[in-house]
């Protein structure tokens, strides 16, 4: 943040020493002042010196002219933070009209009028300033909003696994494992590409995958040994209890996060081949958010300690499941983890930096809100 | 001569620019600058040379510059000459002697202005 004491930066991009002069001299006294005698000089000056406020543009400048010095700013996106006047002898129409496009704030046509430079100069800034403390305000309202929900899930679904002995830092595994197939699917098959928003969404609604087990009794849930077949039918119901629970929600249950739910806890012991349960889908018919969490919870029994097994390694996991031995998935997600095995490693064994994915999907959330108007 | 003087022996406007400089203090300083700029030179090689390019851009920044000053008659004629080459026309002979004249006027009354 600049301090109020500290003059803003005004680049002033003209051929003509003599038009850089004068600009100076109106501008020096409130304003500290960096000069481009071109284009590249300016492109450079842009890249390098991130203090730049403003930008004054001539258009009709040697090598690069004006106009792609703004076409360079929208490639790199600083014309959308960097406001941009263009001062031109050039008064055309379909010149101003033209650099309009290109993204420019104002254009002043020679010859200029000082008081006029400096108050355009002025308002620009204060209007940028403004815009950028209402977007950063708004972008920490939404983090907060997310930050709560995510608070609020998490406790949620630890009170439901408090109950299973077995369970450790499962429920942050299955979100973490959850959102590393949904990215790097995505990655793999663009056609399956999500936004950071859904990501996050199904990342969240996964921790919610098991509450239909508040309804199991202890005895069955954490028994050490084998279930017998009436136990295991009693297990079973835990998805369809769980898909129930969301589905008679008093209020809600139109939400994105709780339809996504929903999906999850219902299906997440479907099978690819349709020898899951509880509906016995088969294949697409079981929603992509589903399938994922259902190998993410494969993965993760198989690597956890259980009371009637040890954990098994990453690389045996990943080999048991690409060979079958515990269940049937999307072709799609056995490519994922076949070519991205290594960076399911790592996503789980780094600590995971929840407020900085919250701050992404708060920035995408705003970018959509903006782009809509 | 003073800069009122200056402005009426060069046919400029003393007054506009007086109003957009806020201060005849800078109109002067900045009217002295303009011995240094190269444009008139520039554009002067770049026509012998016949790289119209290169004598548009000079002739556009003589253009902006004289504008700027209110060196109005000198900027009408680089004017007339910049929309020449920006057509990718050479043809100006018949504009440059009176370019070359209006430019010899500005630079001697500088000069009187100078000794001011």
């Amino acid at each position: 943040m600049n301090k109020p004491t500290e003059k803003k930066k005004i680049l002033i991009a003209d051929d003509s020493q003599m038009n850089r002069e004068i600009l100076k001299d109106i501008l020096q006294d409130n304003f500290a002042i960096a000069e481009a005698c071109d284009g590249d000089e300016a492109i450079s000056a842009l890249a390098s010196d991130k203090s730049i406020s403003l930008v004054l543009l001539d258009i009709n400048m040697p090598k690069v002219n004006g106009f792609e010095v703004l076409e360079e700013m929208n490639r790199t996106k600083l014309i959308e933070e960097t406001p941009v006047i263009i001062i031109s002898a050039e008064n055309a129409p379909s010149f101003a009209e033209r650099a309009f496009n290109l993204g420019v704030t104002d254009y002043i046509s020679r010859p200029f009028d000082a008081h006029i430079v400096v108050r355009r100069v002025v308002n620009t800034l204060v209007l940028y300033g403004k815009q950028k403390r209402l977007m950063e305000a708004v972008q920490e309202q939404i983090f907060e909003r997310q930050k709560n929900n995510s608070m609020m899930i998490s406790i949620l679904s630890h009170i439901v696994e408090f109950r299973n002995e077995e369970s450790g830092p499962h429920i942050q595994h299955i979100r973490i494992i959850t959102e590393f197939f949904l990215r790097a699917l995505g990655a793999l098959h663009p056609e399956y590409a999500l936004s950071e928003e859904e990501i996050t969404l199904i990342g969240t609604a996964s921790s919610l995958h098991d509450i239909g087990k508040v309804s199991i009794p202890t005895e069955v849930l954490n028994k050490p040994g084998r279930l017998t077949p009436e136990e295991f039918a009693i297990m079973k119901t835990h998805s369809a209890i769980g898909a129930s629970m969301l589905e008679k929600l008093p209020l809600y249950t139109d939400e994105p996060l709780v339809k996504t739910a929903y999906q999850i806890c219902r299906w997440h012991h479907e099978r690819y081949d349709g020898r899951g349960y509880p509906d016995g889908l088969k294949g697409d018919e079981i929603p992509m958010s589903a399938q994922v969490v259902a190998l993410a919870d494969v993965y993760d029994a198989l690597t956890s300690e259980r009371v009637y097994k040890a954990a098994y390694s990453h690389e045996k996991a990943v080999e048991m499941i690409k060979n079958g031995e515990c269940g049937t998935f999307n072709p799609l997600l056995m490519e994922v983890l076949d070519k991205c095995a290594d960076g399911l490693y790592e996503a789980l064994h780094s600590t995971p930096d929840v407020e900085s994915d919250l701050r992404k999907v708060a920035a995408e959330v705003l970018k959509r809100v903006l782009t809509d108007e | 001569m003073n800069v009122k003087e200056f402005y009426a022996a060069i046919d400029g406007d003393y007054e506009g620019t007086l109003s957009r400089f806020l201060s005849e203090e800078r109109v002067k300083r900045f009217a002295l600058k303009f011995e240094q700029d190269p444009s008139f030179s520039q554009l002067c090689e770049a026509l012998k040379n016949g790289d119209v390019g290169e004598a548009f851009r000079a002739a556009h920044t003589l253009k902006g510059v004289c504008q700027n000053l209110g060196f109005d008659s000198l900027y009408r004629i680089s004017s007339e000459i910049t929309e020449i080459l920006r057509g990718g026309s050479l043809n100006v002979d018949q504009k440059m002697p009176a370019l070359k004249t209006c430019y010899g006027t500005v630079m001697t009354a500088l000069r009187a202005l100078k000794e001011d």
